[in-house]
Formats: C-alpha cells, sequence, structure tokens
C-alpha cells in the first residue's frame, strides 16, 4: 500500500530534478512540485500508484513571477491522503502537457483553464469552449487579475457553440436548455437512432456567474460560506464545510470539538433529506408520482426540524470559519431523536413497497449501464460510483469533522445500474440516522465557535475533500492577503459525474434519458457555480406576438 | 324521440367527462397524501383555456384542423352508442366498425396535429402515439366483435350488450380480463402515458398546442376516457336493467366511476413503461384477444 | 411480487393521511429563531456600518451625505436572510423577524432606511471598531463611506475627512451594461 513517503520516494527517484520539492504541510497531504515540461508523466506516474484524480486548480501568479500556476490534485482512498502536484508556466508561453489523454475526468478542468485562464494543453482531445458564453470575446480570461469582476464584455450576434458531428444515420434531439427533466438550464443534444441513444455532447454552465471570481476579489474569508452554501440549494452545509474547512487547514486552525459534532449531524441531515428527495425525483423522472410525494413527505419532517434548529428550512447559515453559529440544545436534541425514528420507519414503509416492484425494476435495472473499469476511469463519485462496486466514501477514507469517531457501514452494490444506486440511496439513509444518533450520543460539551487568529497567514495551499450526498465535494483554497483568499476552486460531485453521463446514455432507450441523468443527482448550478452577482446583463427587446410566432416557427426547423 | 336519447348522450358526455377526470385526480391525490385540486378543477382548467388567444404556431390548416376533427370524432361516438341501453336514432345507421373507425379519427387527429406542428418532441410522441394505436385497436374491435359474433350482427345495440342475451362465458370472462389489463393504455393513463410521456417529451403529440386548440384535445381526451369507461360498463356489466331512463343512467354512470376508481389507483402507482416495453404488452394481450374471439366463434 | 407491491403502496397513505396544508388560507407561525425579515431597530443602533460590511450579499448601504447625517439603507430584494447582520450587531439594534411572506411588487416594501444622526470625532471622524478584534471578523469601516442608495449598490468609497467631491462623485455611478 502506498504512504505519503513512498509515493514522494518514488516520485523523486523517478523524475531526479523534475521534482523541485515535496513538503506536508498536514500529515495527510502530500505537496510535489515539477517542471511544467514533466507534468504529463509524472501524473501518469501518479495515476499508475492507484490514484484517483479528483480536480485541478489554476491561478494567475503574474504579479509575482508572470507565471500562470496550475495544480492537479488526487485521491489515494486506501492510504488515506491526498497529493497536490503543482506546476506552472510563463505567461507568455502558458502551454503545458495535457493528462486528459490518461485522465479522462480531466477533460473539463483543463478546458475550463483554457476558457478562464488562457491555458493552451497540448495532446488535448476536445479542447472546445466549455465555461465562458458563446459571445464570450477573445483573449478576455476572466479568472486573470487585471480582468474586473463585474466587466461586461459587448454582446456578440449569431455566435452559436458547434455541437459535435452527429454519427451517421442518426436523428439529434435536442434536451434543453429548458426542459422538464433537467432542473436546471443546460443542453444536452442526443443522437438517437429510431429511439436507441448513440451519443451527445453537452453544453452547460449556462448559469456560471464567476462565485470564485466574486469571492476572490469582493468578499472576505466569514462572508464566502454564506456564498458557498448558495453554491447549491440541496448541498449548501457541504459547500461552506468544506469551504471552512479548507481554510482551517491552510492556516493550522483547531476548532473545538463540539463543532465538529455539529457540523457532521448538518451534514448528515443533509444527505438525509437529500437522499429522500433524491428518491422522490428518480420516481417523478419515471412517472411514478406517488413515490415522490410520499418520499418528499416523509422529508418534509426534517426540513421543518432544521427551520427550528437554524432558522431556515435550507441555506443553513450554520457553518463559519471557525466553527458553527448556533448550537443544539437539549430539547432539540430529543425532537430530533423522535424525527429520526419517524424518519426511519417511514422510509423503511416506502422501501418495502418499491423494492419488489417489478415495474420499478424494469425501468431501473439494466439501464445506465457502465462497468467498475469504467467507473474508476472515469473518476466517478459517490452513490454513482458505490452502486458500481467501487468502495470509495469520504467519510470512511479521508475523515473529517467528527467521522472519525462514528462507526458507520458504506453500502456498495455491484449492479452497475440506475437501480443500484436506488438502494445505495436507500441504504445510506439508514446509515446517515445511525451517525446523527451516535453524534447526539458522544458530542462534548463546550465552546462551538473559535475566534480566528488576527491575520490568517497568506499562500498557504489546502484541499479538502467532503462528502456530498451526491459524492465527493472538493475545495482548494489558497489564503490570500486583504482579508480573502487567493484563490478559491469548489468542485462539486456533478463535475465528474456528468462526465462520465456519455457512456451510460450510450445505448440506452431515449426514454431512459431522464432517469439515467436523474441517476446522478445532477446539480448543474453546483458545477456551474452560480450565485446572484449582481451584474445587470443584457438590453432586453420587446419582441410582439407576431414576431414572437415566427421567430418561434423560424427556429424550430 | 330517439333523436333525444342522441342528444341527451352527448350533454351527458360533455358535462360529466371533466367530472370524472376531477374525481380521478382528487383520488390520485389522496393516493399521494395530498388534498388535491378540488373536483371541479378540470371545468376551471377548460374554461380558462377557452378563454385563451389562439396561437397558430405551426402556420398550418391541419394545425388548426386536429382538435376540431378529434374532438368532432369522439361527440360522433358518443352520439351513435346506446347509452344506458337505448338505442337511439343515429345507432340505426351505424355498427360496431362505424365506432372503430370514428375512434381511429380521433387517435389519428392527434397524429396529424403533432405532425402538423413540426416539432422534434411531438415527433417521437406521435411515432409513440402510432405505435400505441396500432396495437391497442385490435383489442377494442376484438371486444366489439366478440358481441357482434354471438349475434350474427354488427349492430351496436346487440353487439355491446351481447352479456344480458347470452350471459358470461368463457370468451366474455377472456376479453374482461385482456380488457382491463389494456383499460390504461386506452384511457392514456400510467403505465401507458407513454405519449404524451411529460418528463421525456414534454406532453408529446401536444407540445405546440395552446389555448382553445388544447383546450379541445383535453375535452377529446376526457371523453375518450369516459367512452372506454362505458364501454366496460356495457359490454362487461350490463345487469341491473330497470327499464326507466333516468335509473339506468344512474346506474351505468355510478359503475362507470367505479371504472374511473380502478384507473386512478393503477394510475397512481406505477411507473411509465418504455415503448418496447408496452409493445411486448400490448402484443400478448392482441393474442389473448384474438383467441377470446375464436372461443366464441366455437361458442364458448 | 408486484401485486404486493401495488397494495402496500397504495395503503401506504393510510397512515399519515393528508399532510398538506391550505396554507395561504390558514397561516403557518414560523418557529422561534427563525431568520426572516430583518427589523433594524433605529433607537438602538449607533451607525456604525458592521452590518453593512459583513452582508455577504451586499444589501445594506452606508452613505455619508454630510459630516452629521449617515443615511443606512437595507434592500431586502437582494437579501438572503441569513443573519450575519444580526449576529455582528454590537448593539442588539437588529432583529430576524418571522416575517416570510415578503414576495411583492414594488422593492420599496422591503426597503428599509434610517436616518441617523451622527457625532464627529474629533480625532479621526468616525472610528467604530468592532468587539472582536481578529482580521477575520473586524469590520474595517472607519471614517466616511459613499454608497449609491438610488442604483442600490455598494461602491466602498470611504474617506478618513468627510469628501463632498466623493460624495458627488458616487452619486453619478452606474452599473455596468452590456454595450
Amino acid at each position: 500500500m502506498n504512504t505519503i513517503e513512498s509515493v514522494a520516494q518514488t516520485l523523486k527517484s523517478k523524475f531526479g530534478d523534475a521534482v523541485k520539492g515535496t513538503e506536508t504541510p498536514d500529515a495527510n497531504r502530500l505537496m510535489v512540485d515539477v517542471d511544467g515540461a514533466k507534468l504529463t508523466e509524472v501524473s501518469r506516474e501518479i495515476m499508475s500508484l492507484g490514484a484517483r484524480y479528483m480536480v485541478s486548480i489554476g491561478y494567475d501568479n503574474i504579479d509575482r513571477d508572470s507565471t500562470l500556476r496550475l495544480i492537479h490534485t488526487y485521491a489515494f482512498d486506501k492510504g488515506k491522503f491526498a497529493v497536490i502536484l503543482r506546476t506552472g508556466a510563463p505567461v507568455d508561453n502558458p502551454v503545458l502537457g495535457s493528462i486528459t489523454p490518461d485522465t479522462p475526468s480531466a477533460g473539463w478542468s483543463e478546458r475550463e483553464y483554457m476558457d478562464l485562464l488562457g491555458f493552451k494543453f497540448e495532446g488535448h482531445p476536445k479542447p472546445k469552449k466549455l465555461i465562458t458564453a458563446d459571445d464570450w470575446p477573445d483573449g478576455i480570461y476572466p479568472l486573470r487579475k487585471e480582468v474586473p469582476y463585474n466587466l461586461v464584455p459587448p454582446a456578440a450576434e449569431d455566435v452559436a457553440y458547434q455541437l459535435d458531428e452527429a454519427p451517421a444515420g442518426t436523428t439529434t434531439i435536442p434536451i434543453g436548455p429548458f426542459h422538464s427533466s433537467l432542473h436546471e438550464p443546460c443542453h444536452w443534444a442526443l443522437y438517437v437512432d429510431g429511439e436507441t441513444i448513440k451519443g451527445c455532447d453537452y453544453r452547460g454552465f449556462m448559469t456560471h456567474r464567476g462565485i470564485e471570481k466574486l469571492c476572490q476579489t469582493q468578499l472576505s474569508y466569514n462572508e464566502i460560506p454564506f456564498v458557498a452554501e448558495r453554491i447549491c440549494g440541496i448541498c449548501g452545509s457541504v459547500h461552506a464545510c468544506a469551504y471552512s474547512q479548507a481554510v482551517e487547514m491552510a492556516v493550522g486552525m483547531k476548532i473545538p470539538r463540539r463543532a465538529e459534532f455539529i457540523r457532521t449531524i448538518m451534514l448528515e441531515i443533509e444527505r438525509l433529506h437529500s437522499h429522500l428527495l433524491w428518491l422522490g425525483v428518480a420516481g417523478h423522472l419515471i412517472g411514478f408520482d406517488t413515490v415522490f410525494m410520499q418520499a418528499w413527505r416523509v422529508r418534509e419532517q426534517i426540513m421543518w426540524f432544521c427551520e427550528k434548529l437554524t432558522g431556515n428550512r435550507k441555506t443553513y447559515g450554520m457553518i463559519i470559519i471557525g466553527g458553527v453559529r448556533r448550537d443544539i440544545t437539549p430539547e432539540l436534541r430529543s425532537e430530533m431523536e423522535k424525527i429520526l425514528s419517524n424518519v426511519e420507519g417511514e422510509t423503511m414503509t416506502i422501501q418495502k413497497s418499491i423494492i419488489g416492484d417489478t415495474a420499478i425494476h424494469r425501468r431501473t435495472k439494466n439501464v445506465g449501464c457502465i462497468t467498475k473499469e469504467e467507473t474508476i476511469k472515469w473518476s466517478l463519485v459517490g452513490p454513482v460510483a458505490r452502486a458500481r462496486g467501487v468502495d470509495i466514501d469520504v467519510r470512511r477514507d479521508h475523515p473529517y469533522a467528527a467521522y472519525d469517531e462514528v462507526k458507520f457501514d458504506v453500502p456498495v452494490v455491484d449492479s452497475c445500474d440506475v437501480w443500484g444506486t436506488v438502494l445505495v440511496r436507500v441504504l445510506e439513509i439508514y446509515e446517515s440516522i445511525k451517525i446523527i444518533r451516535q453524534c447526539l450520543e458522544k458530542m462534548p460539551q463546550g465552546e462551538i465557535l473559535l475566534e480566528a487568529p488576527e491575520a490568517l497567514p497568506a499562500m498557504k495551499h489546502a484541499v479538502t475533500m467532503v462528502e456530498a450526498p451526491r459524492g465527493e465535494s472538493t475545495h482548494y483554497v489558497i489564503t490570500g492577503e486583504e482579508n480573502r483568499p487567493e484563490r478559491w476552486r469548489v468542485r462539486a460531485p456533478t463535475y465528474p459525474n456528468l462526465q462520465g453521463v456519455p457512456a451510460m446514455l450510450l445505448n440506452n432507450q431515449f426514454a431512459d434519458f431522464p432517469i439515467i441523468l436523474g441517476s446522478i443527482d445532477p446539480c448543474f448550478s453546483c458545477t456551474d457555480r452560480v450565485a446572484v452577482v449582481d451584474v445587470k446583463s443584457g438590453s432586453r427587446n420587446m419582441v410582439g406576438k407576431r414576431e414572437l410566432e415566427e421567430l418561434s416557427r423560424k427556429y424550430k426547423k | 324521440m330517439d333523436i333525444a336519447y342522441s342528444l341527451i348522450n352527448v350533454m351527458v358526455f360533455i358535462l360529466c367527462a371533466p367530472l370524472f377526470d376531477g374525481i380521478m385526480r382528487k383520488i390520485t391525490a389522496r393516493v399521494q397524501s395530498r388534498q388535491g385540486p378540488p373536483v371541479v378543477q378540470p371545468y376551471y382548467d377548460l374554461l380558462k383555456l377557452l378563454g385563451k388567444n389562439t396561437v397558430n404556431s405551426a402556420d398550418n390548416w391541419s394545425f388548426k384542423l386536429a382538435p376540431l376533427a378529434a374532438f368532432a370524432s369522439i361527440i360522433a361516438v358518443v352520439f351513435v352508442i346506446p347509452f344506458a341501453f337505448r338505442q337511439n336514432f343515429a345507432g340505426r345507421y351505424a355498427d360496431i366498425i362505424t365506432v372503430v373507425y370514428l375512434l381511429t379519427l380521433g387517435g389519428v387527429s392527434v397524429l396529424l396535429g403533432a405532425l402538423a406542428s413540426k416539432n422534434t418532441f411531438a415527433m417521437i410522441g406521435a411515432s409513440r402515439e402510432m405505435v400505441t394505436m396500432i396495437m391497442v385497436e385490435p383489442v377494442l374491435a376484438m371486444t366489439l366483435i366478440l358481441g357482434a359474433v354471438k349475434y350474427k350482427s354488427l349492430a351496436l345495440q346487440s353487439a355491446m350488450y351481447s352479456v344480458t342475451g347470452f350471459g358470461y362465458s368463457v370468451s366474455i370472462v377472456a376479453m374482461m380480463a385482456v380488457y382491463l389489463l389494456a383499460l390504461q393504455a386506452f384511457v392514456g393513463k400510467q403505465p401507458f402515458d407513454i405519449s404524451e410521456a411529460e418528463i421525456e417529451i414534454l406532453e408529446g403529440p401536444f407540445i405546440e398546442y395552446s389555448g382553445p386548440n388544447y383546450a379541445l384535445f383535453k375535452y377529446y381526451m376526457m371523453m375518450k376516457q369516459m367512452f372506454y369507461a362505458f364501454l366496460f360498463v356495457a359490454v362487461f356489466l350490463p345487469f341491473a336493467e330497470t327499464g326507466y331512463y333516468a335509473a339506468d343512467m344512474a346506474i351505468q354512470l355510478a359503475e362507470m366511476l367505479l371504472v374511473f376508481v380502478v384507473i386512478a389507483l393503477i394510475g397512481s402507482t406505477n411507473p411509465r413503461l418504455r415503448i418496447d416495453q408496452a409493445v411486448k404488452y400490448y402484443a400478448v394481450l392482441i393474442i389473448i384477444s384474438i383467441c377470446a374471439v375464436g372461443l366464441s366463434v366455437r361458442g364458448f | 411480487m408486484w401485486l404486493t407491491s401495488k397494495i402496500k403502496q397504495v395503503l401506504m397513505v393510510l397512515k399519515p393521511g393528508v399532510v398538506t396544508l391550505n396554507y395561504p388560507f390558514v397561516p403557518r407561525p414560523a418557529p422561534e429563531d427563525f431568520r426572516g425579515a430583518p427589523y433594524w431597530d433605529h433607537t438602538k443602533c449607533v451607525g456604525c456600518g458592521g452590518c453593512a460590511n459583513h452582508c455577504p450579499a451586499r444589501t445594506i448601504m452606508v452613505r455619508d451625505i454630510c459630516q452629521e447625517i449617515r443615511v443606512m439603507m437595507y434592500d431586502g430584494s437582494r437579501c438572503t436572510y441569513c443573519g450575519r447582520c444580526a449576529d455582528v450587531c454590537p448593539e442588539d439594534a437588529i432583529t430576524m423577524t418571522k416575517n416570510y411572506e415578503l414576495a411583492t411588487g414594488d422593492k420599496n416594501d422591503i426597503t428599509e432606511t434610517m436616518e441617523l444622526f451622527m457625532l464627529t470625532c474629533q480625532r479621526c471622524g468616525r472610528c467604530y471598531e468592532m468587539e472582536t478584534g481578529n482580521a477575520v471578523d473586524r469590520m474595517d469601516l472607519k471614517g466616511y463611506r459613499y454608497d449609491n442608495l438610488e442604483a442600490r449598490t455598494v461602491i466602498r468609497k470611504t474617506s478618513d475627512q468627510f469628501d463632498l467631491k466623493l460624495l458627488q462623485e458616487t452619486a453619478q455611478f452606474k452599473r455596468p451594461e452590456k454595450i
């Protein structure tokens, strides 16, 4: 098995001078600085040691040493540590080797920095636009510091994203930007032969509003958790928690133990209601609205409890740097225990009524199949991976908050289809209930918020992973001056999972598209990193009824 | 006097169809722990849709014609049927072939509207609708033919109420089972609402329709549902004939209500099937229904 | 298997019954500690502007229209009801009410404006610092500040002494627009 030392040793001995240095700021993090020229080889070596690629982070370092920096992060789930591979390229020639041919899930990350920082990656198989709008002018790289956060470049007419060439003999079905099986705007072009899907192309990031840029230029450290929470409507606490942990890890803060337990409880409450929500949505997607309503009925009591505990149904605003904002009182605790046993019983009722339903099996079994090998290749995470026999769970593999003190099982199913994800999620509901009960029992008394030190040191790196209901969320923070991070990168679980969807869709029926896409529990706004940014955009043209009718006819063809 | 029966048929169907739909929605809501909309909500929906502007988004006449044709065809069906055991004026000139044709005309009108609207989703919906029609129509035809075989006549009254004359036979019971299994497909509810499939193809054939045009289609769907419920009641449960017109009608409406309860319960406890799965299912139904007709020819 | 599942699915409803509420007709009160619309108590407010500096959504504007008068404006249309302003207020002048029925067609219904009479500190004009002394939480709102109330934008122009020129400049502020 790999350890931090062995990985560092291997890299140093294999690549000699190309590895400029290693450091271990934390017991579970290995930072490796490499020469840009050797990046692909080093990355390949790390992957061959059994790592799982997480995310890449690019940032503008021009005013320090006129380079653009790039960081690849990898997780060793068996060895319980993460490797951070740092490199850079001069700004006048920002060319680096692409790791996408070896690690397909890095495709989006690299495309992202082509758009946002102006990187060029040699050997990238699909160097198309990913994030910026179709009419975003060339040569303006929004993540560079010279570009102001509220820049509104002139709009252009008649520019459209060029979809991939459709395979011969197929027709294209446009799904989106608005479609009832997508809960948020994004565009899929499905290439179907009859009703069988033969391929697809994805154009997303339609709600990209530059939340990272905003937080790096406008907000201060303790405002960001509230914005982070609004990255996602479902797993808000996950993002707030991951961000706060990243800052705490970067500057070496140790928060009170009680706060860690409350964070754990919040994360598990979120998992509980998110899985129930998903179960309902999955029912809705296959046209089974009774499951939808019943699952949401069970979920509702959790929402009402959260309203009492945190002051709101969602976007709890509980987690800030240094701890949490509200305590769990004894009354709330006893109420929570009651609700947990209710939810447990009622989930059991739903489970019993759907687990043997052959009508549901028909729509979910052998649908959206991909093999375990492909799952690992695409670095899929969360229930999607666990339904394909990949035994990963950040809570167990890279424990954070109070997860090291609670006992729980990680349900793994190897049916490799949508039914597997249903099973995994239902089983995880019971595990969550178990975890919350243990937390309530073991929670020590004491402070819940630690005052932050006078000034946070700048240019410290940290990466943290948090298991969101949908899978692993990775946050990377580089601390900065002016009371705000220099760079904050969010990678939601949908980011890798969405990249694996084309493989799941291949050769399935068109009617199964909603449930296959739904099975990863896609959260496009997480992926796009949406935020309500105060930018007034676009002039509004008034279109009359007559014109509208004609327009709609014109575009239908 | 006979013509009055026809007119009353049309009146009753037009007035009651939305009510039955409302009752189904209420039952579905109860299964889902909801209060649900008021029973009269479908009337509100129709009134609201009828009050809106007509948008001819396809800009051709067939798009406008389709809803009218669909609605007219179902009215024609209702006009001829022997509702409440009463043969009517028009029924003398129509037979079971007329009814099957008129019902098919309704389906074809939906296809026409879908194809005229030139929308990708409408096209998918149309192709699914077509498959459903081809696979389900035989079951309907067999149901009517069964009675015709018994009476050796294509007349509506005798074919529909064959049980009153010959009682329950093996073939009738088999056909009843088939009819029940095909019921959801006849009325386009889960698990066979495949051609509308809101989540996949956004109401399929009707995606481009709005306002009064859509209201007509909606009305057509509701009346079609009511017709199929009536057909079940007439063919398989034609007992309790009192001889009084009002009483007969009340009894048949009550029986139809029961059929709607069954439809609502099945509809709310099933996911939607895929078209390929549904086709296999229909194929089995067709085979059994042909067997049932075969049995009746042999006198069973 | 199929039939038993169907029966279970229909019976599932029996225990809970109908759960949806007749909500707008029968009001549903919010629990204690609910984070509804914030309310400013002008008798307690000292005009320190800590809330304005900590608001993640930048909904609280501060504009010093002359040396003595500070106008504070809360624009509820952008508020996320996180309750951070109530947390940081040193005078407890801000409370989160239980009011959550805030949908409106007129922004002014959910806008609160206060004009505060401020004394001038002989040394620095305005010199509030928040109790918590660390960099992460300090409010750093010293001197005079000129946000634009018409555009409802936090401009973050500050000056140590009252600056008439800045006041006029910021009045002209326009948000960036697409060309």
